[in-house]
């Protein structure tokens, strides 16, 4: 189940319920995001995987996936693209990996 | 002795109102109409206030923070939250609340059942849970207050069918017993029917599940329901997301067995969540109705 790997003590929650929570932490995570993270106590594995975009170490570290969507949005989901499929997908091709192609086969989109 | 006058559910996705055109003519008519029929509902039973309950979506509480229910104690409720506007594209609306009965349905269950139980003076912030039904219902013309009760369904340990029947019940025993005399009361269970956000199948709909669930429903059968519509099987027809029907469950604690209907299910995938809506009678003499 994908809530089996979820844990609350990993900061990077926090640091996702902030961005929502601060529209001037948002404003600066988009044009500096290295600053915003400084100001976190990410373990250095949280750290890597925010800046890689790797949604699936996140996942499996213990970020909510319903804040794991909402990572998504902000990375991928803001401005043009706000209320689009883009951070959807964006998040699906990190979680799934390697069978990324052949699910999205399948379902035929 | 206060009534629970109305009792209906619905489906809150973003989709219904964020990207609604995208869906075939045929799906957003079933839609329109359910909820065209839920307003109607509103009005025709003549409520004084509206609980409206559903996930929190993590919201308005740390993760760990391990409160599961939270009333809106606040004089007006307004949104949706900052954040969200983008996505749903719905007007903004400010609602008045029912400090008053609120607080005493706070006070009375704070507690007493085995769920966290909090209360917000504050405007909560609120997404899809509260602005997509707001918005769909036309809430804020029918001058109906309402009372948002947010609701834990996604953080584990989440209360399960059972504990949130339990405390459905307790709600249903704190409106008939610790509200002002002709009082009515509307209750509505917001979220599901099948979808998971942010996990690996959150382009999926299981509408094999959301079907049955709405048989189920209709069937009626508290125990059966109960037994086989379990937190772990909602999980299964998707993570984090289908649970919201938890807030369904809450609604059936509170009324007992009370005859239901179906007003629709659409599965457009573009919404990423199974849209059903369902009205329980109240207005039927409730000889079976008993805590489970």
């Amino acid at each position: 189940m994908a809530l089996d790997y979820f844990r609350p003590q990993l900061r990077t929650n926090d640091l996702v319920q902030d961005l929502k929570w601060n529209d001037d932490l948002r404003a600066r995570f988009e044009t500096d995001e290295e600053s915003v993270l400084a100001e976190y106590p990410l373990t250095g594995e949280e750290r890597e995987a925010i800046r890689d975009r790797d949604f699936r170490r996140l996942y499996e570290l213990g970020l909510h996936p319903y804040l794991l969507s909402q990572l998504a949005r902000l990375v991928y989901g803001t401005g043009e693209k706000a209320g689009t499929s883009a951070p959807a997908m964006a998040l699906i091709r990190s979680l799934l990996g390697d069978e990324y192609d052949q699910y999205m086969a399948n379902r035929g989109d | 002795m206060a009534e629970i006058s109305l009792a209906v559910a619905a489906s809150h996705a973003p989709g219904l109102t964020g990207w609604f055109d995208r869906a075939p003519e045929e799906d957003r008519q079933v839609v329109n109409e359910a909820y065209a029929a839920l307003r109607q509902a509103i009005v025709e039973s003549d409520i004084d206030v509206l609980l409206l309950i559903g996930n929190d979506h993590v919201a308005n509480h740390r993760v760990g923070s391990g409160i599961d229910f939270t009333f809106g104690l606040a004089d007006r409720h307004h949104g949706p939250d900052e954040w969200f506007k983008p996505w749903l594209r719905v007007p903004d609306y400010d609602i008045p609340g029912a400090p008053e009965v609120a607080t005493a349905l706070y006070d009375r269950l704070r507690g007493t059942t085995g769920v966290t139980v909090d209360g917000a003076r504050e405007n909560l912030r609120f997404d899809d849970n509260v602005s997509v039904p707001v918005t769909k219902l036309g809430l804020a013309d029918l001058g109906v207050p309402l009372i948002p009760v947010l609701q834990n369904c996604t953080i584990p340990p989440v209360p399960d069918e059972r504990a949130c029947y339990a405390f459905g019940a307790a709600l249903g025993a704190a409106i008939h017993d610790g509200l002002p005399g002709d009082l009515r009361v509307g209750l509505f269970g917001s979220g599901g029917l099948s979808h998971e956000p942010g996990g690996p199948r959150y382009l999926e709909i299981d509408e094999k599940f959301d079907r049955w669930w709405l048989d189920l429903l209709e069937a009626g059968d508290h125990d059966k329901i109960l037994a086989e519509a379990t937190f772990d099987r909602m999980e299964e027809a998707g993570s984090g997301g289908t649970a919201e029907l938890l807030s369904w469950v809450v609604v059936l604690g509170a009324i007992g067995e009370r005859p239901c209907t179906s007003l629709g299910y659409v599965a457009f995938e573009d919404w990423r969540c199974g849209v059903g809506a369902v009205r329980w009678d109240m207005t039927a003499t409730n000889d079976t109705a008993e805590v489970k």
